[in-house]
C-alpha cells in the first residue's frame, strides 16, 4: 500500500514538472512582448533587448526554467511583472475565492442531490419527473446564463444581493456569505444536475437488489434500508462524480467569477481578450498603451 | 460519460452568446428600475466609486502607465504640470515654467506650500529626484525623457532640465505620468510599487485590495485639497464589461464606461450618459510608405486610393455604434493641430481610387497581409470588403493579443489597423510621423516633412507652434501617410449625484468627476 501510494506521488510530481516545464517553454517564445509591455509601444527595439537582459531573457530558456524551479523549491515564487504583487500570497488570495466557492457549492449540492436523488428513486412516479425534469433543465441551461439572469434580477432589479465583489469570511460572515450566494447558487444547479441523476440511477440500482428484499422480509424499517443500507451502497459511484465535479466546478468558477467581478485567479495578467468594438474594451490590454482609454 | 464532463466546455462555448442574450434581458428587464441613488447631497463628504478594467501595473513613479491607471496614479501623486481640456498646458506642482531661448533649458518653478503625505515638505531634489530615476529607469516613461542630459535642482523651489535638443511634448509629459513627484528617500523601496508615498490630493487607504479595489481617502493639507469634491475615491477592477455595467445598475460603482448598445437603457434607468466624441483616432496605419515589403504603398496614389476605399460614415453607424465621427486625419480635433478644411480631402469613391491605382500601374490591384488584433477583428470583413472592392487583396495573420503592439515593431505588415489614444500635436507627431515613431516601424522620411518638423521643434511661440502643426497634419493628409477612418468616442454614465467633466483629453483623471446637483 505504501509503496503503491509512493509510486503515485512521484508519479504526481513527475506531472506537475512536466506541466510547469511545457508551459515555461511555450510561454518563453513571447518574452519580448513582456519586456514591450514593460516598455511601452514607444520603446526602441534596443531598449526591449537591454530589459531583456536586465531580466534574465536572453539566457537559454533551460537555464531560466532551472534557475526558476530553484526558486520556487525554495518558496520563492518572484514578483509579478504585471501586477508588482509577490506572486505567492497573489495566488493564494485568489484561490482562497475560488475555493471558498467551490467547497461551499460542493456541500450544498452534495445536500440537495442527495435529497432529490434519494426522493425520486423512492418515490417514483411525480416525484421522480420532476427531479428529473430539474435535473435537465439545471443541465441544458448554460450556467453563465442563470448567473447573469439572477444578477439581473437579484442585485440589480431587487437589490438583494450583491452583483459584484467579494468580501472576505474574516472580514464579515455575513456580507461573505452574501458576496458568493449568486456564484454558489449557479455552480450548485450545475452540479445537483449530474450528482442528482447519478443518486437516483445509483439508488433505483441498489433498491432492487436481493439484499434490499432481505432487509424488508425482516421487517427492517423503509427508512433505514434507504438510508443506512442503500445510500451508503450507492454513495460509492456517487463519490466519483463528486470528485469529477469538484474539478468541473473549479473551471466552472472561473468563468462565472469574472460575470460577478471577484478577485479570482484566472485573469491575472492584464490580456483581457474582449472583441467587443468599443477601444475601451483594450484598456486592460497594456501592450497597446493605452493613454487615450478614458 | 457523465454529462457532467462536458459542463465546462458548454459554459465556454456558451459564454459570448449568453453575454447577448442577457444584454436583451436586461433591456427589458431593468428599464424600470432605478439606479441606487444616493442622497442628493452636495458636500465634500461625498463618496465616488468608478469602475476601470485593469489595474495599474506599479505605482512606481519609473514604472506608471498611463490609460485608466491613472485614476489611481494621479489621485496619488501631484504632477509638475497640468493639461487643460482645451489641451492647453496649466501650472500644478509647479506655478510657473519659462524655456531658454534656444528652448534647451526648461526651468520650473514649485509651489512653496507642497507636502506629501508622510507631511514632508516636497522640495526640488524630490522633483530632480523622480525625474533622473525615471530617466535611467527603463519603463513607459523613459523615452520621453531621451532628449534630456540633465536635471538640477540650484534651490528648493527650482527645477532646471537640460535637453539635448529642443522637445516640443516636454510640457506635455510634465503633464502627465513623467511628470508625477515622488519622494527621493523611498522611491526605490520595493514598497513604493504597491505603497508609495504620495504627493497628491488623495491617499490609499488601508482597506485597498491591490489589484480589486483602490480606496483612496483625501488629504485635507494638500495644496489643492478644495478642488476635489469628494471625500473618499474608490476605483474598482472589473474586467468584464457585463459586470461593470451590473455593478453600476446595482450602485456599486457611481461611474462607468457604458457600450452604446446600453446607452438609451441607461438613460431610462436615471444615469446621466455623456459622450465623448473624440478620443482615439482609428487609423489604417500605412506602415510600408517605402515599399520594401508592399511596392505599390511607396506610391502616393496608391495610398490615396486607400483613402478612398473606405465609407467612413457607414463604419461609425453601424461598427461603432454612432459613438464617434468619420475623419480623414488624425489629429485630436480639440487642438490647433486639426483642420476641418481636410476632412474633405479624399471621400468615399471605390471608382476614383480604382483609377488612381491604373494610373500608378496597379490596374488589377495587389495583395497585402495585415495582423489580425484584437483591435482589427471587429472591423476585418468591412476592411477586407473595402479594399477589394478597389482591388487590393487582404490576408489576415493572427497575432496574440500580447503581441499587437508588437505586430508594428516587427516590421512584418505593411499596414496595421490602430487605435491611436488622441494627445498633443507634438506627442502625436513624436508617435506617428517622426523618423524613430513607433507608428514609422519603416522609418520613412522625407525632407520636406523633416524641415516642417525641426522647424515646429524650434518654435517657441504656442500660437505659431500650432499654425505649424496644421501644416504638418495638412502634409501628413495629403500624402497620405495613413488612412485615417474615425475619430473613436466613449460614454461616460454617471448615477445621479456624479457628474462626468472631463478636464483633459490627455489624461483620465478622478478630476473628471464633480458632484451635481440632481
Amino acid at each position: 500500500m505504501i509503496s503503491y501510494a509512493l509510486r503515485r506521488l512521484g508519479a504526481g510530481i513527475v506531472l506537475a514538472v512536466l506541466v510547469t516545464m511545457i508551459t515555461f517553454f511555450l510561454l518563453s517564445g513571447s518574452l519580448e512582448s513582456v519586456a514591450r509591455e514593460r516598455l511601452g509601444s514607444a520603446a526602441t527595439q534596443e531598449s526591449v533587448k537591454a530589459l531583456m537582459a536586465e531580466l534574465g531573457f536572453d539566457r537559454p530558456a533551460i537555464v531560466q526554467y532551472l534557475d526558476w524551479l530553484g526558486l520556487v523549491l525554495t518558496g520563492d515564487f518572484g514578483v509579478s511583472l504585471f501586477t508588482s504583487q509577490p506572486v505567492a500570497p497573489a495566488v493564494a488570495a485568489r484561490l482562497s475565492v475560488t475555493l471558498s466557492l467551490v467547497v461551499t457549492a460542493l456541500i450544498i449540492t452534495v445536500i440537495i442531490s442527495v435529497a432529490l436523488g434519494v426522493w425520486a428513486a423512492t418515490r417514483g412516479g411525480v416525484a421522480d419527473k420532476v427531479s428529473q425534469g430539474l435535473s435537465l433543465v439545471g443541465y441544458v441551461v448554460p450556467g453563465l446564463l442563470i448567473a447573469i439572469v439572477l444578477v439581473t434580477v437579484l442585485s440589480v432589479n431587487l437589490k438583494l444581493l450583491p452583483a459584484t465583489g467579494f468580501t472576505p469570511f474574516a472580514q464579515n460572515p455575513g456580507k461573505w456569505a452574501a458576496s458568493i450566494a449568486i456564484p454558489v447558487i449557479v455552480l450548485v444547479i450545475g452540479g445537483v444536475a449530474s450528482m442528482a441523476a447519478q443518486i437516483r440511477g445509483s439508488m433505483i440500482g441498489e433498491l432492487r437488489k436481493d439484499y434490499i428484499r432481505t432487509l424488508r422480509t425482516r421487517g427492517v424499517r423503509t427508512r433505514s434500508i434507504v438510508l443506512r443500507h442503500a445510500l451508503r451502497n450507492a454513495a460509492s459511484p456517487a463519490l466519483t462524480v463528486l470528485s469529477l465535479e469538484f474539478i468541473q466546478m473549479l473551471g466552472g468558477a472561473l468563468i462565472i467569477e469574472n460575470v460577478f467581478a471577484l478577485p479570482d485567479s484566472a485573469p491575472m495578467p492584464s490580456t483581457h481578450r474582449s472583441k467587443a468594438t468599443s477601444p475601451s474594451s483594450w484598456a486592460s490590454l497594456s501592450s497597446v498603451s493605452c493613454s487615450w482609454c478614458p | 460519460m457523465f454529462p457532467v464532463l462536458t459542463r465546462t466546455k458548454t459554459l465556454t462555448r456558451t459564454a459570448a452568446a449568453s453575454i447577448a442574450v442577457a444584454a436583451l434581458l436586461a433591456s427589458t428587464a431593468c428599464s424600470s428600475s432605478e439606479p441606487a441613488a444616493e442622497s442628493q447631497n452636495t458636500s465634500r463628504n461625498e463618496e465616488i466609486s468608478i469602475a476601470i478594467q485593469a489595474q495599474p501595473a506599479s505605482l512606481d513613479p519609473a514604472q506608471l502607465a498611463e490609460g485608466q491607471q491613472a485614476y489611481v496614479w494621479a489621485s496619488i501623486f501631484d504632477t509638475l504640470l497640468m493639461v487643460d481640456k482645451d489641451n492647453k498646458i496649466q501650472p500644478s506642482a509647479a506655478e510657473s515654467w519659462k524655456y531658454s531661448e534656444d528652448l534647451r533649458t526648461l526651468t520650473l518653478k514649485l509651489r512653496s506650500d507642497l507636502k506629501f503625505s508622510t507631511g514632508d515638505p516636497v522640495t526640488s531634489s524630490d522633483v530632480a529626484a523622480t525625474l533622473e530615476r525615471t530617466r535611467t529607469t527603463a519603463g513607459q516613461q523613459q523615452p520621453k525623457l531621451a532628449k534630456v542630459t540633465s536635471i538640477s535642482a540650484p534651490d528648493a523651489s527650482t527645477v532646471v532640465i537640460q535637453l539635448s535638443s529642443p522637445e516640443p511634448s516636454l510640457l506635455n509629459y510634465l503633464a502627465q505620468a513623467t511628470g508625477v513627484i515622488g519622494d527621493a528617500d523611498s522611491l526605490a523601496s520595493e514598497k513604493t510599487k504597491l505603497r508609495p508615498t504620495g504627493s497628491g490630493p488623495y491617499v490609499l487607504s488601508d482597506a485597498t485590495v491591490d489589484g480589486t479595489e483602490y480606496v483612496m481617502e483625501r488629504r485635507e493639507d494638500y495644496w489643492n485639497a478644495a478642488a476635489f469634491p469628494f471625500k473618499t475615491v474608490k476605483v474598482k477592477v472589473i474586467q468584464d464589461r457585463t459586470a461593470q455595467y451590473n455593478a453600476l445598475q446595482a450602485g456599486e460603482v457611481k461611474a462607468a464606461l457604458i457600450q452604446a448598445p446600453q446607452r438609451k437603457q441607461a438613460e431610462g434607468a436615471g444615469f446621466t450618459v455623456k459622450e465623448v466624441q473624440a478620443t482615439a483616432a482609428l487609423v489604417l496605419v500605412l506602415a510600408d510608405r517605402k515599399g520594401d515589403l508592399v511596392p505599390a504603398l511607396a506610391d502616393v496614389k496608391v495610398r490615396q486610393a486607400i483613402n478612398m476605399a473606405f465609407d467612413r460614415a457607414q463604419i461609425v453607424k453601424a461598427l461603432l455604434n454612432g459613438v464617434g465621427k468619420p475623419t480623414e486625419q488624425v489629429f485630436d480635433p480639440n487642438s490647433g493641430a486639426y483642420d476641418p478644411a481636410l476632412e474633405d480631402t479624399y471621400g468615399f469613391d471605390p471608382e476614383k481610387a480604382r483609377k488612381l491605382l491604373a494610373e500608378a500601374g496597379y490596374p488589377d490591384g495587389f495583395a497585402m497581409t495585415m495582423p489580425s488584433t484584437v483591435i482589427s477583428q471587429s472591423f476585418e470583413p468591412v476592411i477586407t470588403q473595402a479594399l477589394a472592392d478597389i482591388g487590393i487583396k487582404v490576408t489576415w495573420e493572427p497575432v496574440p493579443p500580447q503581441n499587437t503592439a508588437s505586430s508594428i515593431a516587427s516590421k512584418k505588415y505593411p499596414a496595421v489597423l490602430w487605435f491611436y489614444g488622441l494627445n498633443s500635436a507634438g506627442r502625436q507627431v513624436g508617435d506617428m510621423y517622426a523618423p524613430e515613431a513607433f507608428l514609422n516601424p519603416f522609418k520613412w522620411n522625407n525632407p520636406e516633412l523633416d524641415t516642417l518638423l525641426e522647424t515646429v521643434a524650434n518654435e517657441p511661440d504656442e500660437a505659431t507652434r500650432d499654425g505649424l502643426y496644421k501644416k504638418v497634419n495638412e502634409y501628413t493628409v495629403r500624402q497620405a501617410l495613413n488612412a485615417p477612418i474615425a475619430y473613436v468616442g466613449t460614454l461616460w454614465a454617471t448615477a445621479p449625484g456624479v457628474d462626468f467633466l472631463p478636464t483633459s483629453v490627455v489624461l483620465p483623471t478622478v478630476r473628471d468627476f464633480g458632484v451635481s446637483a440632481r
